[in-house]
């Protein structure tokens, strides 16, 4: 088993803090529009946190490509992932 | 100053009754400046206040046109329309927006007055003015001769004046830019501006040229911009840096020369980008050292008045370039920690981050980017990355496109 989905099993377990997460989310929309549409850059809003995460997880082990992601991603601890997969699950609601 | 001060006088009748009532019992936070910093500012603290706060953004303008994007304008690639935008988005989500100038700031009265005639008190106040030119930093130039020498680094007439300049430029004719000193408003911004010129030129005008006086050695993203305009731009594009007597420059409106160290040239256009300072009100409010303003990187809180904050490219505030993308992150810290200062919400770490896309030419888009975070002193970078020479075309394209994805991003986080 490679060694980012135990990774992933630890973010999952975690309930993400959504006010962190809305807060956190606001370095995401400078460039993810808030309206969830994609122009050039895809739309996250209301992703499944499940998914959010193991996107996230993937950019923070470099095993997925983007400069931009994985430096974001890079400095994100596993709460923060988690605060941040919770926040935007919430607004698929 | 002299335009701004008839501007004033022009915009603002009819404003001021109104919210000086609105705000009666909430903590009232003002913001000066509508741009990057002050837009994102007043919308989220409105926004996840849901109305505890009162918000008042005063900004003269009724349209802002976003300087970033304002090169691809010059390249052909925008239309002036395509980078502007209105408030009414901003007002309608709650934001009291006021067509006005700030005039003057009383801190010990915590009350900001307008050119207008009115006066609003504050329990925060938030200054985003963004830059004004130093005074006498180019020989033989000032505002008054802005219209023969545009700067075009506040973007809007500027902006179409220097294109209307452009494409009326004689055939084989001499575009010259002086390029500003450390530190300035976007870093990139005067390399993308002379790519972006030369690709109109390529095109309508090709045996045109183009001279870049610079009082720098190095700038931002310098391999990669040299790389594009070696590849796309072979002869046209005549860089002058402080080892060649960049910095030794001097100009004469009237006459339509450019003297670089010593040596006189005649030109068709002179694109003059004098050296910076913070937008005048952060002096006029006694918030500055020297030419900027300096804050603390926890929350953007001036050095001189924990109630008052500055944002953006007035700021002073250690590794983050002054560009529109860092404006909008640190106006969120500070959004944060002002809400939570006035109605006990939770208050956040810092954190921030900057990207800065610039296009060499038509889908040839680079960027570089980091991280940041609060320490004691500054704002700290963590990390960053830059484009590389040499990449793929496939890349370059997909990076161009990113950086519209960007604009629309950002643009819809400002104004809503
Ligand atoms: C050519 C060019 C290209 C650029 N490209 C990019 C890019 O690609 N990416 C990027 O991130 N950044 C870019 N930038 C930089 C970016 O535009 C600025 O860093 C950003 O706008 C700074 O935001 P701000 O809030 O500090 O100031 P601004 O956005 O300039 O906003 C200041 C506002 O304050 C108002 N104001 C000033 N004085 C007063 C007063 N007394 N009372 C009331 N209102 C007042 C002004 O009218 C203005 O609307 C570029 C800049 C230039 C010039």
């Amino acid at each position: 088993m490679p060694a980012g989905s135990d990774v992933l099993a630890d973010i999952l377990a975690i309930k993400g803090d959504l006010e962190y997460g809305e807060y956190l989310a606001s370095e995401c929309t400078t460039c993810h529009r808030h309206d969830g549409t994609s122009e050039e850059i895809p739309g996250i809003v209301g992703w499944q946190a499940k998914d959010f995460a193991a996107a996230m997880s993937a950019y923070k082990s470099k095993s997925r490509a983007h400069p931009v992601m994985q430096m974001v991603a890079g400095r994100l601890g596993n709460e923060e992932i988690a605060a941040l997969a919770a926040f935007f699950e919430s607004l698929g609601r | 100053m002299k335009l701004d001060r008839r501007l004033f006088l022009s915009t603002t009748a009819a404003t001021l009754a109104a919210p000086m009532v609105l705000g009666q019992g909430r903590p009232r936070v003002v913001v000066i400046g509508g741009g990057a910093g002050g837009a994102t500012a007043a919308r989220y603290i409105a926004k996840d206040s849901e109305g505890a706060i009162d918000v008042v953004l005063i900004e003269p303008t009724r349209k802002y046109y976003t300087c970033f994007f304002s090169n691809l304008y010059l390249g052909g690639l925008k239309e002036i329309e395509d980078i502007g935008h209105t408030y009414g988005t901003l007002a309608a989500a709650g934001v009291n927006v006021v067509h006005d100038w700030a005039v003057g700031v009383d801190r010990s009265a915590r009350q900001v007055s307008l050119a207008g005639g009115g006066v609003l008190t504050y329990d925060k106040l938030i200054l985003s003015p963004g830059i004004d030119f130093v005074e006498g930093a180019v020989d033989g130039w000032d505002i008054t001769a802005q219209n023969a020498m545009p700067h075009a680094y506040k973007a809007g007439s500027q902006s179409e004046l220097l294109k209307a300049q452009l494409m009326a430029m004689p055939e084989g004719g001499t575009f010259a830019m002086v390029a500003p000193p450390n530190p300035y408003r976007c870093p990139p911004g005067p390399y993308e501006r002379v790519s972006m010129v030369a690709q109109f030129l390529k095109a309508n005008n090709p045996t045109a040229k183009i001279i870049v006086a610079d009082p720098k050695s190095k700038f931002s993203k310098m391999a990669l911009f040299q790389e594009g305009w070696a590849d796309h731009y072979v002869g046209m594009v005549d860089w002058i840096g402080a080892d060649f007597g960049g910095a030794n420059v001097s100009v004469d409106p009237g006459a339509m020369t450019i003297t670089i160290d010593g040596e006189v040239t005649s030109v068709d256009v002179c694109n003059v980008i004098p050296a910076m300072k913070a937008g005048r009100i952060a002096e006029l409010a006694g918030v500055t050292s020297g030419n900027w303003a300096p804050v603390n990187a926890a929350d953007m809180s001036t050095k001189a008045d924990p109630d008052v904050y500055v944002l953006g490219d007035a700021a002073s505030q250690g590794d983050m370039p002054k560009s529109g993308f860092a404006a909008n992150s640190q106006a969120k810290v500070c959004a944060n920690a002002i809400r939570g200062a006035l109605t006990g919400s939770r208050i956040f770490p810092a954190k921030f981050s900057n990207t800065c896309w610039s296009l060499i030419g038509t889908d040839n888009g680079v960027k570089v980017g980091a991280t940041y975070e609060a320490t004691d002193e500054k704002i700290a970078k963590v990390d960053g990355f830059i484009s590389q020479t040499g990449e793929s075309s496939e890349l370059r394209k997909a990076t161009y496109q990113e950086s519209e994805g960007w604009y629309a991003g950002i643009t819809a986080d400002m104004f809503g």
